[in-house]
């Protein structure tokens, strides 16, 4: 319909074409715009006038809309660019990394411990790779964000069993098994920041019980490596305890500000 | 592609209530002239195309529900008819079901009768309440002199959010904060019963209505001005007494009505939000029915102070909902919210004023109408009351046999004579 035309080319006229981006929205819009006047036509609309303003009432600012349409178009193309880096500079990487594992190795014929280099390089790839993908689930609907949780986890597992390998192989560490110990209380440190960054509601459930759960491992570890004797090493559990019940307090009573309490008062006892 | 809308917290509400009644407004309005119908169709598409929920089918998905937006022929939404009898075509056209899943949750109908037009709408109550129906009226009719005498196109209808969040929007930071910590249920927890049969397969769904004329409408504001009563509670005192003598009760019990407020008192200009539902109910109790009726209304006045004085009036129990429905799927949260939750077995609904100067069309005003909330399933009765021109309607929408037609009619008998008992005075 003309109409369309001339509005959107009026409306637009003194907006400048940024990366022929301007084109493009303006083909969409029109395309729209129809697509909207045919399907209220076979609604039954047969005045032409009211179905021209009724469907450019339902874009009054399109200069606004063009300015979204834009920088979503930007994101759009960086994110297409970024996918094509990540693809093409994951295989780059391999390459590479395999290059210097083999150089490594064959400069220093110490085999049985060049391969933690490969190792090493893949955990930095993949944790890399699950940090970006956590981060563009965390901006989805909340229902998918445990999927975001868990690769967060996985990361932190997967670099704990490098520095275990490490521990292991290198150093010859006992009890390197105490690195997964140490994991746990990462992983309830991280899921809290996620929780925290992503303002979750009701994240505090989640505080009140990761605080004891992270004590509990400190607890172990210390008691293990003979830090802190076991008893009265324990107390280190009261204190988690301790530590939820201040945090219940103070928001209790940060909520009690809030509190309303009714300025009217039951009539009927004065009957 | 199809379009899909948000099912916000009061549509979900209203789709749980379908144990309790049918979920339809009615609104019928008379003209002593015919009705241009094509300028009314031209008006309706636009109007549908600006509230899209209303060519909307309902999905009752078990994680989260939502509208899907459907096509339509406005033949499909409007009827025209030239009836023989015409209160039976009115009849039959107001207590019609519209199904949440159908395509359409609006019908129009205009019946011409002997030069004269009968306009009759029904919308399902998950789109809007009889607040923002009223306002849906005024703007149709405004739209459609506008579109006939100018020439304007009739676009001009207010769209925008629908969520219930709305009723926070003008609050202080702190106060938003109060109202969201709300958390108090508040159910009706009263067994008094509207004496109608048992429920029967063979039951039909009628509106009784009874008019209060002009004299007598002007009457109970002069009365209740007098004794320092709105003409809400002169309705809902005489309402009380005729129930006690209808139903028997003793006259030490007490009694609670649920009485519907409008939430929109909390928000300033609702003029850039969608339409939808901002309705909630506030317990009007009385502790027993008092030595005569002046008494019963200063129990009524009483109770209803209560709640006026309340600055979160009618916002208790919304964020209790809110987390009901977001913390589980939609089927397990409205398992949940059933247990906690009782519907007022007797409820009253104050519309208000129709204002005939906003419904003309033409410069014809509106001689007689009524608008009515939905049709109750035994043993629930909601009485609406509207007025036009002073004229007041009661109306009771049953859905129930001859006995309960013949009960409801002894209802307005008995709220006729009480009414006159309170106003007998206001000269």
């Amino acid at each position: 319909m003309d109409s369309f035309i001339d509005y959107i080319e009026n409306t637009l006229k003194d907006v400048p074409d940024e990366d022929n981006s301007l084109y493009r929205y303006k083909r969409k819009l029109f395309d729209t715009m129809t697509e909207r006047a045919n399907e209220v036509t076979q609604s039954g609309l047969r005045d032409e006038k009211v179905l021209s303003d009724l469907i450019i009432s339902e874009h009054p600012d399109l200069k606004k809309d063009y300015e979204n349409f834009y920088l979503a178009d930007r994101a759009k193309r960086k994110a297409e660019n970024f996918r094509k880096f990540l693809l093409v500079g994951s295989v780059c990487y391999i390459l590479l990394l395999t290059v210097l594992y083999l150089g490594v190795s064959f400069i220093t014929h110490n085999w049985a411990q060049t391969w933690l280099i490969m190792l090493g390089g893949i955990t930095l790839l993949v944790d890399y790779l699950f940090t970006v993908g956590a981060k563009a689930i965390a901006r989805l609907k909340v229902i998918f964000h445990p999927i975001a949780r868990v690769m967060l986890a996985f990361n932190i597992m997967l670099t704990a069993t490098f520095i275990f390998l490490c521990c292991v192989v290198i150093f010859h560490l006992p009890m390197s098994w105490i690195i997964y110990l140490t994991a746990v209380i990462f992983i309830f440190a991280a899921d809290a920041a996620f929780l925290a960054l992503t303002k979750r509601k009701l994240a505090i459930i989640n505080y009140l019980l990761y605080i004891p759960g992270a004590m509990s491992m400190i607890y172990v570890i210390l008691g293990l490596l003979d830090v802190i004797p076991w008893d009265p090493g324990w107390l280190l559990m009261i204190l988690a305890v301790i530590i939820d019940i201040l945090i219940v307090v103070g928001i209790i009573v940060e909520n009690s500000k809030y509190i309303y309490k009714q300025e009217v008062e039951d009539v009927w006892d004065e009957q | 592609m199809e379009r899909k809308l948000n099912a916000e917290l009061w549509d979900k509400m209203h789709y749980l209530f379908r144990d309790f009644n049918d979920r339809m407004v009615h609104v019928e309005l008379h003209y002593d002239y015919e009705i241009n119908i094509e300028a009314l169709k031209t008006v309706l598409i636009c109007f549908f195309e600006k509230a899209p929920v209303l060519h909307s089918s309902f999905t009752d998905n078990h994680i989260s529900p939502y509208w899907s937006v459907r096509n339509y022929r406005i033949e499909d939404v409007l009827t025209v008819e030239r009836p023989e009898n015409l209160e039976e075509a009115v009849n039959a056209f107001l207590t019609q079901y519209i199904p949440p899943e159908s395509d359409l949750q609006m019908k129009v109908a205009v019946f011409f009768h002997e030069g004269k037009s009968v306009l009759c709408i029904v919308e399902n109550h998950m789109c809007m309440d009889g607040g923002d129906f009223k306002y849906f009226l005024k703007a149709l009719c405004k739209n459609y002199n506008d579109y006939v005498e100018r020439g304007i196109s009739p676009i001009d209808l207010k769209h925008g959010t629908r969520s219930y969040e709305s009723v926070y929007s003008d609050f202080t930071p702190t106060e938003k904060r109060m109202a969201k910590n709300l958390y108090k249920n508040v159910c009706a927890k009263d067994d008094h019963k509207f004496p109608l049969t048992p429920d029967s397969i063979r039951d039909k769904s009628f509106i009784a209505r009874r008019k209060i004329d002009a004299e007598r409408f002007l009457k109970i504001k002069q009365s209740g001005k007098k004794h320092g009563a709105t003409i809400n509670d002169m309705l809902v005192a005489a309402y009380f007494y005729s129930l006690y003598e209808l139903a028997g009760y003793d006259k030490s019990e007490s009694v609670t009505i649920s009485c519907a407020i409008d939430l929109r008192r909390h928000i300033h200009d609702a003029s850039e939000q969608g339409m939808t539902n901002h309705t909630a109910f506030m317990q009007c109790s009385i502790p027993e029915r008092g030595r005569d009726i002046f008494e019963t209304l200063k129990y009524v006045v009483h109770s209803s102070n209560r709640f006026k004085k309340d600055k979160f009036m009618g916002l208790y129990g919304l964020p209790l909902l809110n987390v009901g429905y977001k913390m589980l799927p939609h089927a397990a949260s409205e398992e949940i919210i059933k247990i906690g939750y009782s519907n007022p077995l007797l409820a009253m609904s104050n519309i208000g004023i129709l204002e005939a100067d906003k419904l003309s069309l033409e410069g014809h005003e509106p001689f007689d109408g009524f608008m009515t909330g939905a049709v109750k399933y035994k043993p629930y009765v909601l009485l609406s009351a509207t007025s036009l021109k002073n004229v007041l309607t009661l109306s009771m929408c049953v859905r129930g046999n001859e006995t309960d037609r013949e009960t409801v009619e002894l209802f307005f008998d008995l709220m006729e004579k009480n009414i006159d008992t309170l106003i007998a005075d206001a000269d």
